[in-house]
């Protein structure tokens, strides 16, 4: 669904750096460089960025019931 | 007692501590993780929610939000009030904090609208969010949210969202003891090769500890084991730490650890009273 607020492991704040990543990935950036950037050191959030897929944008698109 | 501090950001401090016994240091870092107390909701009352999000979706990620909380622990009463004030239904003004979060994308528009805990508005201007960017919910046309939550202190022990703490840990320091006699360097450079952290350096012909890696060291002892001479040997000190405390931002770094060391010290004094009373010691 959405970004997670927090690293599912170690417990750090992520949420508020997801727009930012992902603004600079898109723009062409290396996705490890825009982490070190960012002060994402450990390899538990890296992973958090680096394997998120945002269904809650595809889930728009469908009516709701109820 | 000696402490150095290595490393200082506004949250995140890496200790250098000598002379304090390991069983001392481990249960001031318990705690920190466990038992000093923050600010986060715990309690969210929806009104409207016609967006494509569970309400209890929604309320976890408001939970996990870190709240400021530094002026909130002399404001508030303590955890173990308020949780029974919460299980009864009683949003009380000294223990709770109200937070509002309304959002509408109106019918017919072509955006889809994000929520951030920066759109959280507080009662009490000590207690807000500590990020301002974290999306909370988005909204499609037509879809619209409205809500009340309420945050309180709370504890570590009680759910993760109330430790102050991302990383509090300890490790030992290493001893790397060389043997001369032994080594064939600058012939044979296995151990420098080898290690990951690249602690050690070739000076003046010799095998030597780089002098600002030492507290690199992750004790692995894979130089041990690469040279083939048996040269070198890696020791752990006794009473010298490094101490690394990582907050969510909810508190200050400093603050942690004394409230930590202020919690741990109240326990103890419980502890002295109940012998106390118990007529075991006067």
């Amino acid at each position: 669904m959405l970004f997670p607020v927090r690293c599912f492991t170690c417990g750090a704040p992520i949420g508020h750096l997801w727009e930012e990543f992902k603004k600079r990935v898109e723009a062409g950036e290396d996705p490890g460089k825009v982490l070190d950037d960012l002060g994402v050191k450990r390899y538990c959030c890296r992973r958090m960025f680096l394997s998120h897929v945002e269904i809650a944008y595809e889930l728009l698109n469908f009516p709701k019931v109820s | 007692m000696e402490i150095n501090v290595l490393e200082k950001e506004p949250n995140r401090v890496r200790m250098y501590i000598k002379d304090i016994p390991l069983h001392i240091l481990n249960s001031i870092r318990r705690t920190m993780i466990a038992d000093v107390p923050t600010m986060a909701i715990d309690t969210v009352v929806f009104t409207v929610n016609s967006t494509i999000f569970y309400d209890e979706y929604i309320a976890h990620r408001l939970g996990l939000v870190p709240l400021t909380s530094e002026a909130a622990l002399e404001k508030y009463k303590p955890p173990e009030e308020c949780r029974e004030a919460s299980e009864r239904g009683l949003f009380t003004e000294d223990c709770f904090v109200k937070l509002d979060l309304e959002g509408e994308n109106p019918p017919g528009s072509n955006n889809i609208i994000t929520l951030y805990s920066g759109d959280l508005r507080t009662t009490d201007p000590d207690v807000r969010p500590v990020y301002d960017k974290i999306p909370i919910a988005i909204l499609s046309p037509g879809q619209k949210i409205s809500l009340e939550a309420y945050a309180r202190l709370g504890r570590g022990r009680e759910h993760a969202k109330w430790s102050p703490v991302s990383v509090a840990a300890h490790k030992f320091i290493a001893d790397i003891i060389i043997d001369y006699e032994k080594c064939k360097a600058p012939e044979c450079t296995d151990c420098i090769n080898v290690c990951p952290r690249n602690v050690l350096i070739i000076d003046n012909d010799k095998v030597k500890v780089s002098p600002d890696k030492l507290f690199d060291c992750s004790l692995c002892r894979v130089c041990e084991e690469a040279c083939k001479y048996r040269a070198i040997k890696i020791n752990w000190r006794k009473n010298e730490y490094i101490l690394l405390v990582e907050t969510t931002g909810a508190l200050s770094p400093k603050r942690v650890l004394l409230e930590a060391v202020k919690v741990l010290e109240s326990k103890l004094d419980n502890l002295m009273e109940a012998l106390k009373m118990e007529g075991i010691t006067k």
